[in-house]
């Protein structure tokens, strides 16, 4: 049954990252239209383009979507946003006014022959536009639609708040949980609440799809990123229910898995875990301490998670990590079966061989901008990879290819409505716009 | 498209996908039986936990005595002889106990794989291969299964057998990332104060972000398995997981070559976006596009910042000195007031029309803070359930409102093995002699 190769021979061929183009795509077939700005909209309908799903991107030419526009101390790039691309790829992306009749009409036409509908406007935005949920299941009944803000489409906080992944940090306990004793809430380096709101949203979109290929029926959703971040806050609330205290920041301690760290040595800093008994016993065996092991204090999970005890066993790992180099401790994981593994950089990312095998730094040759590096998908699927066709694209850029194939609207027509300003392109700016020495290249007809 | 403009958005959907009303609506998930072999690690207890919320029929499987996730706990503490995390992730699973480490526990798993569509796991990679029960196992048995792994480095790739007799703990995943790397204090001086380090997401968000993966490519494969008939195998590893949520920054490397560090409360691509304290505590604020920093500038009284040369343009609020002094501006006001008092000048700014642009504001709240919030409540993002064997609890809700098929929260948790009868006996037809026997060696 094992054919005689050894585990890591197989899953090297089963993964093989040389074949993700010979291999289907788990979600082809499924259309998406993307009414979204910024990251916690957009980055949905990508994930489950990496996928395979064909996702129209609906921007208001000539300026298209605001993420377009914010990129790193003002970086860009061959005219592109850094931060626009990580959250649309393989997306086909059309300029259509939705505030003329004409440009309704389109979007319901194109509602009509898609599977979902994803939105990140504000509450009941698209419905004052006559293109919320109630109108569009009109003209698609199996309609999948979801919309996700800050705070939910009702409630009191529903109306009059704008919101951003920071403000759902801070409303949800996140960033009060973040951080050191005695110093301030710690905002997370990353847009935690848009990337993985995101892939909460997808969760929801593709239990609603499974529910469809069994039954026929669509449905809406609705996802706010606030209630999401207070959903993966683990025991906080239970903590709170139970003992009456409040969970407080404890810096890079776990209080509820011991050991557990981030521990500076000669080089940078490693995080260091073993809080299972047996990887624990290994940890003091690499130490050179085995009777760590059978030291009251430490014996057992329960006895490690006293406060005096965590912190002295913290204390004893730190003295003993301190002279060792990163490469040093995480060889010692690696040989006696503990959790050690270096800080790492996006520097140490782009230099991994591992990362790059795997497709999770992900090099690819784009018609438009050339050489570009990003991270790739993240979860590996050994029949149906992800996968990333292209980056990003200009405003409008596939206006062509989605009205005329899709809607099968003539050359004449989309010419028609674009000089009545229903259909458009890029402004001619910096994030819009492709790059300077563009010369046709990447179009689809 | 007559339907609108007679009862507002909010009270026309509200009265569809009110979480309230989920009870007696059909579930998404329930024709879905999934296997949970997680193994001393919270990534695949949460993945299957998402699953269970959309209603799938989840089976957890732990080793006689119960899994060490179990007692993952903050000071150790439990309750009913459970920990604080695992009970939250127990959600709507039957719990049953099977010891893979020996062969008669294989055979049963074996039997059970016939009847699942999903199986999780969280061993180190190629152990479960080794038992003769990994995918390319299973799958001759059952060749629509799907089947999860997850780790910290993966199944595959240079370093995966080097890496594989590593447990996945999620500061790992969090290490691995690079999310560690960006969050924290910026050093000060030349000697680094203690809090002055890369400092961890304060929750599990490596096994949140590890298993919320593992859901998506679950759901994924099952519907190329509608159309084809067939599984597969999918790994995943906590520390890809969060970097996918890396942003820009590797392409941000390769074309510029700036490394991301920590800045803190700063932002790299957006200011003021930051929090600030306020005379309660701290508040978060943004307000970093022109017109938004104008809106902002009104508020604040202070309309002559919009013409100070470090503070005019989108890309001037952006170079590192302008931000740490327009934070330090932003500060001093707002240490004159409470978050609330923040909040209501921005709402009659906006509200009441009384300039361009929106400013977003709101506390930053302790857990208690949040808890007390009734907005939360109203929307079921918290609840109170009353659990046969738990007794009342207040916890986190599922966080998607669905009119059709809303996911919910049926039960707490189980103690060990507390659904061995009724499972073996539903899917294996395991009567009282043959239960009592695996007991008694010890397999169950």
């Amino acid at each position: 049954m094992d054919d005689g190769r050894s585990y890591f021979d197989w899953t090297a061929e089963t993964f093989d990252p040389t074949k993700i183009f010979q291999k289907p795509e788990a979600l082809r077939g499924v259309r998406v239209v993307e009414m979204c700005t910024l990251v916690l909209g957009p980055a949905a309908p990508d994930y489950l383009a990496e996928f395979g799903a064909e996702v129209i991107k609906v921007e208001l030419p000539p300026g298209g979507d605001t993420m377009r526009y914010v990129p790193p101390e003002g970086f860009f790039w061959r005219n592109l946003c850094s931060g626009f691309t990580p959250v649309n790829h393989n997306k086909y992306h059309i300029g259509l006014d939705l505030h003329k009749e004409e440009g309704k009409e389109l979007f319901r036409q194109l509602v009509a022959k898609s599977d979902v509908v994803v939105e990140n406007l504000r509450a009941g935005g698209l419905d004052s536009f006559e293109l919320g949920y109630r109108q569009l299941v009109e003209v698609n009944p199996q309609l999948i639609y979801l919309a996700a803000n800050g705070f939910g489409q009702w409630g009191p906080f529903s109306v009059g708040r704008a919101s951003y992944d920071l403000l759902a940090q801070a409303v949800s306990g996140m960033a009060s949980i973040t951080g050191f004793p005695g110093r301030s809430p710690m905002k997370n380096g990353i847009f935690i609440g848009d990337f993985f709101g995101a892939l909460m949203n997808d969760l929801a979109i593709l239990a609603a799809l499974h529910y469809r290929d069994r039954t026929g029926k669509g449905q809406f959703i609705e996802y706010s990123q606030g209630e999401g971040l207070v959903r993966i806050l683990d025991w906080t609330w239970l903590y709170q229910h139970l003992t009456g205290k409040e969970r407080e920041r404890y810096g890079n301690r776990d209080v509820a898995i011991s050991p557990s760290g981030v521990f500076r040595c000669t080089d940078g800093f490693v995080a260091i875990a073993a809080g299972d008994d047996e990887s624990f016993g290994s940890l003091c065996q690499a130490m050179g301490q085995p009777e760590l092991a059978q030291d009251a204090r430490f014996a057992t999970l329960p006895d490690r998670l006293q406060p005096a005890n965590n912190e002295t066993l913290s204390a004893k790992i730190s003295a003993w990590a301190g002279d060792k180099s990163k490469q040093e401790l995480d060889n010692l994981g690696a040989e006696f079966g503990f959790a050690a593994t270096p800080v790492t950089t996006v520097k140490d990312h782009y230099e991994d061989d591992h990362l790059r095998t795997r497709r999770s730094v992900w090099t690819f040759q784009d018609p438009l901008y050339g050489e570009m590096t990003e991270y790739g998908p993240a979860p590996k699927l050994s029949e149906t990879p992800g996968r990333y066709r292209w980056p990003a694209r200009p405003v409008g850029f596939h206006n062509d290819y989605v009205f005329r194939n899709l809607l099968g609207l003539s050359s004449k027509r989309i010419q028609a409505l674009t000089e009545q300003g229903v259909v458009g392109r890029w402004a001619d700016r910096p994030g819009a716009k492709p790059p300077d020495d563009w010369q046709g290249e990447g179009q689809l007809m | 498209m007559s339907t609108a403009n007679k009862v507002s958005w909010g009270e026309w959907i509200r009265e569809r996908d009110d979480p309230t009303t989920a009870a007696g609506k059909p579930e998404a998930l329930e024709d879905i039986v999934v296997l949970d072999l997680s193994h001393k690690s919270m990534a695949g207890v949460i993945c299957s936990a998402f699953l269970a919320e959309f209603g799938a029929r989840v089976i957890r499987v732990e080793p006689p005595g119960g899994d060490t996730a179990r007692f993952f706990s903050p000071f150790g503490l439990e309750h009913e002889g459970t920990g604080l995390g695992y009970l939250v992730e127990g959600r709507n699973k039957l719990h049953i106990t099977l010891d893979l480490t020996r062969e008669g526990g294989r055979a049963i798993l074996k039997e059970l794989a016939g009847h699942a569509d999903v199986i999780v796991e969280t061993h180190k990679p190629g152990q479960m291969d080794s038992w003769g029960v990994g995918y390319r196992q299973l799958r001759e048995i059952n060749p629509r299964l799907i089947y999860v792994a997850h780790s910290t480095y993966g199944q595959f790739g240079p370093e995966a057998k080097r890496q594989s007799n590593k447990p996945d703990y999620e500061v790992a995943d969090q290490a691995l990332s690079g999310i560690l790397h960006v969050t924290g204090e910026m050093p000060t001086g030349e000697e680094p104060k203690p809090w002055e380090v890369p400092t961890k997401a304060g929750n599990w968000f490596g096994w949140y972000a590890s298993g919320a993966w593992g859901a998506f490519a679950s759901l994924a494969a099952l519907h190329h398995r509608e159309l084809s008939g067939k599984g597969q195998m999918i790994d995943i590893t906590g520390s890809e997981a969060i970097m996918r949520f890396m942003e820009d920054m590797i392409l941000w490397y390769e074309k510029a070559g700036v490394e991301r560090g920590r800045i803190g409360l700063l932002d790299t691509s957006v200011f003021p976006y930051t929090f600030v304290r306020c005379k309660d505590g701290f508040t978060m604020i943004a307000g970093f596009s022109d017109v938004n920093f104008q809106a902002l500038t009104t508020i604040m009284g202070r309309p002559e910042l919009r013409q100070d040369p470090r503070f005019k343009g989108f890309i001037d609020r952006l170079q590192m000195e302008n931000k740490i002094a327009l934070h330090s501006i932003v500060e001093a006001w707002s240490q004159n007031y409470t978050a609330d008092e923040i909040l209501g000048m921005v709402h009659d700014y906006v509200l009441n029309k009384r300039g361009p642009g929106i400013v977003a504001t709101g506390r930053v709240n302790s857990p208690t803070q949040t808890l007390n919030e009734e907005h939360w409540w109203k929307r079921g993002a918290f609840e109170k359930v009353d659990d046969p064997v738990y007794g009342e609890l207040t916890m986190q809700g599922t966080p998607w409102k669905m009119t059709e098929t809303p996911p919910r929260t049926k039960w707490v948790c189980r103690p060990v093995g507390a659904d061995n009868e009724f499972v073996y006996l539903n899917y294996l037809g395991y009567g009282r002699d043959r239960m009592a026997a695996l007991k008694e060696q010890g397999i169950l």
